[in-house]
């Protein structure tokens, strides 16, 4: 009896011990030194030494992952007893956590794009009375508006009608951005320290910045710009010039043009996919050719302070082109910046150009301009 | 002492030992030898197999089989659906090191290319199962889906004409009729 009672107390100061060295243990992984803890489950070790060979090499794991005592001994258990599934992703409730924790570091990009378009929230874009009574929910939204996501719209929305009320299901997810830093930035990737953007501002060159990249949910990985695809547009019959910059390729996969639609001219002439069909904003007239990201200046998407590397060096009619109303939305403004002609002003005939041909050439091929 | 107790004095030091072992794997983790970043493969055996994919894809205007990932596809699917194709991976590879070290005293990575076609084509004749096996993965891992660890950037279907992911706009209002 004495025995037993020696031999339970033994057995259970053992379990506490290994209870508080598991835990312990648990934890001590995630903190060490830059990730080395993390890495000595060896499902974890390309995730490092990716981390390691990329910019964020002297981050630590911890620094952007959160991890909460339950989620180290999930991983803990999976790393023991489970399946270690092919691809292991972030989960979608993890998703906001991280790029909450982008902010720490990034202020400036952060507070830019939380200014911004692209900081909207799933409630925003998928309980929007004005658009959901136009056109109803479904799984193709999520690939533009919800790629972190992984569950189908039915899990998301309800109800999935036109008539509404909307409203956001799934619990804690109704104000988290829908698109995230990382919808456009591959963070776990190879490649060197990059050098700051202010340099890469110059005409002289568009260097990419390699992080941009295109998060598919389908195959649940990023394309970097570069891979990406810049479709050929057509202004009826004619084909537009389209800068070649790799950095738009990127905004082309969510600001992207459709095929014409059935029984349009278009379709019957078998012109290809228009410029303004769908969400395309592609420039033609006097800005054509060139890349939406040299005016759209910085995750706030603004493009009022891009004017001024331009003009007025490049101006042909003295107006101050920083004041001027350019209401490209609208499709019929004669404004719409995306598509003004010298003859949508000069409707009696264009003056001659100040700016000789040559220079608009040069302008046009010049990478940074032009890609 | 009584003989008798022994083993129950061992018992209950194996019973802490086991304890303490248990928490030592936990805190340091149970790193495996030489697996490097590979699920199932040894680097040995990767080097071996990145040398012949890249016989059966070269590098050209596109990457080659490993540059697109085809190592890593096979590495995967051999630590889950293809577990049952393991031996004939395990055996093939070691054949193919004995092999290239008989007839080149090098380890076939070290080969120059002209050896590695030879050694290439004498596996294919050699053991034509495990070198069939090989070439449809590699096909595989370098045409699938990307998402299996292969076709790196959807590469091989850029290399196809195919945009991946394709541009493809949502349904709408058109913007030009001015409804927006
Ligand atoms: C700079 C921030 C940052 C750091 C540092 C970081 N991660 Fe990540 N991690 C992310 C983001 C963002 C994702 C989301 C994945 C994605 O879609 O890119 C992610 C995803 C992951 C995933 C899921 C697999 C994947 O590739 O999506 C794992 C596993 C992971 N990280 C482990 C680690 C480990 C281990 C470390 C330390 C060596 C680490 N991370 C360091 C930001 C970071
Ligand atoms: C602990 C600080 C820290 C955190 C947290 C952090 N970063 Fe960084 N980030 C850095 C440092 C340092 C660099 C490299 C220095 C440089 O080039 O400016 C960097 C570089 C970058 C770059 C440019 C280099 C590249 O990868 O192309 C991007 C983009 C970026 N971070 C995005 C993110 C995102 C998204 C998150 C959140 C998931 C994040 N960072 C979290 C510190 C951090
Ligand atoms: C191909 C990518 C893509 C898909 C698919 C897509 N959207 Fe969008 N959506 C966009 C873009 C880009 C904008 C911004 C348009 C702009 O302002 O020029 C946008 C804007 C919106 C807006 C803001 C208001 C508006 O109408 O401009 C809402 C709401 C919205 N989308 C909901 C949805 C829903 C619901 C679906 C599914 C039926 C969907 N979207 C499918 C790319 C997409
Ligand atoms: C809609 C896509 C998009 C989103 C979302 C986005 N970015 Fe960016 N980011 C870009 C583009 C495009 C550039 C490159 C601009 C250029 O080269 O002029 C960039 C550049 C950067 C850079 C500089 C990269 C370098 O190599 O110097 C950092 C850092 C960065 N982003 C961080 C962030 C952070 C942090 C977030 C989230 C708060 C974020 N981005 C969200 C598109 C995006
Ligand atoms: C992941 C999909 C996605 C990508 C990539 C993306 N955008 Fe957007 N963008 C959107 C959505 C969705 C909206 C509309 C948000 C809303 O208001 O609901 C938007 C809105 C905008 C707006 C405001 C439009 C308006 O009508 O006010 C601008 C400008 C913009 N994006 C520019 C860009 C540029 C430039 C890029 C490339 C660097 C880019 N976007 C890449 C999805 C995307
Ligand atoms: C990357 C350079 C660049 C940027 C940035 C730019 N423009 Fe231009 N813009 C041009 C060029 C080049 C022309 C002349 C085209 C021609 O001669 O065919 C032009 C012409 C114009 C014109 C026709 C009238 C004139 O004076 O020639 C207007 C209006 C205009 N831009 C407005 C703007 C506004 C508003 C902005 C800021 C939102 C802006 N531009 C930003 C390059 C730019
Ligand atoms: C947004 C409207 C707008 C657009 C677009 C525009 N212009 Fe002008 N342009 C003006 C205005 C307003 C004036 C000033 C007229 C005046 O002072 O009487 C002007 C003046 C000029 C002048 C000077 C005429 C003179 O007699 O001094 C030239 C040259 C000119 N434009 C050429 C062009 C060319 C070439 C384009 C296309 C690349 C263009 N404009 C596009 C509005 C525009």
């Amino acid at each position: 009896m004495k025995r037993f009672f020696k031999f339970a107390a033994i057995a259970a100061g053992i379990a506490v011990l290994l209870a508080v060295g598991g835990t312990y243990g648990a934890s001590y992984y995630y903190t060490s030194q830059y990730g080395q803890g993390c890495a000595s489950c060896h499902e974890m070790a390309t995730c490092v030494s990716v981390v390691h060979s990329a910019p964020h090499r002297t981050v630590g794991c911890m620094e952007c992952h959160e991890a909460s005592l339950a989620t180290k001994l999930r991983h803990m258990r999976i790393h023991i007893f489970g399946t270690i599934p092919e691809n292991i992703r972030l989960r979608d409730v993890d998703v906001p956590a991280i790029a909450e924790n982008c902010k720490t570091c990034h202020q400036h990009e952060y507070a830019s794009w939380h200014a911004g378009p692209h900081s909207v929230t799933y409630s925003q874009v998928f309980a929007d009375p004005v658009h959901n009574s136009k056109r109803m929910l479904m799984d193709d939204c999520l690939r533009c508006h919800g790629m972190y996501f992984s569950g189908s719209i039915r899990d998301l929305v309800k109800p999935l009608n036109t008539k509404g009320p909307w409203r956001i299901i799934r619990s804690g997810f109704a104000d988290q951005a829908a698109m995230p830093c990382m919808a456009c930035h591959q963070i776990h990737r190879e490649g060197t320290q990059e050098t700051k953007a202010a340099s890469r501002i110059s005409v002289a060159g568009a260097a990419v910045p390699e992080s941009l990249a295109f998060y598919d949910r389908r195959e649940t990985l990023h394309f970097a710009a570069a891979t990406l695809s810049i479709p050929q547009l057509h202004d009826g019959a004619r084909a537009v010039t389209i800068s070649q910059d790799p950095r738009q390729a990127l905004c082309y996969q969510c600001h992207a043009p459709r095929d014409p639609e059935t029984g349009s001219v278009a379709a019957a002439n078998a012109w290809g996919p228009q410029v303004g069909s769908g969400d395309d904003r592609t420039p033609m007239g006097v800005h054509e050719g060139i890349s939406c990201v040299s005016c759209h200046d910085g995750h706030n998407e603004n493009t009022r302070a891009s004017c001024k590397t331009c003009h007025p060096q490049m101006s042909h009619c003295g107006i101050d082109v920083e004041r001027m109303d350019t209401t490209y939305a609208s499709a019929s403004s004669l404004h719409n910046i995306h598509w003004v002609k010298c003859a949508d002003c000069h409707q009696h005939g264009i003056p001659k150009p100040k700016t000789p041909a040559a220079v608009k050439a040069k302008l046009r091929t010049t990478p940074g301009m032009n890609g | 002492m009584p003989s008798s107790k022994k083993p129950k004095r061992m018992t209950r030091r194996q019973f802490v030992a086991a304890g303490t072992m248990g928490c030592a794997a936990l805190a340091v983790g149970c790193k495996e030898g030489n697996h490097g970043n590979w699920d199932f493969l040894n680097d040995a055996q990767a080097r071996t197999l990145t040398a012949i994919c890249d016989q059966i894809v070269p590098e050209d205007d596109f990457p080659s089989a490993s540059q697109a990932g085809v190592l890593t596809y096979i590495d995967k699917q051999l630590a889950r659906h293809y577990r049952r194709h393991r031996d004939i991976y395990r055996d093939g590879l070691a054949q193919a090191g004995a092999m290239s070290r008989e007839r080149f005293g090098q380890e076939p990575a070290a080969l120059a290319a002209p050896q590695m076609a030879e050694l290439t084509s004498a596996i294919e004749k050699q053991n034509r199962k495990f070198f069939d096996l090989v070439r449809s993965h590699t096909f595989e891992g370098y045409y699938g889906a990307p998402r299996h660890g292969g076709n790196r950037n959807a590469v091989s279907w850029r290399m196809l004409g195919m945009a991946e992911p394709p541009v493809n706009g949502r349904a709408q209002y058109d913007l030009r009729k001015g409804s927006a």
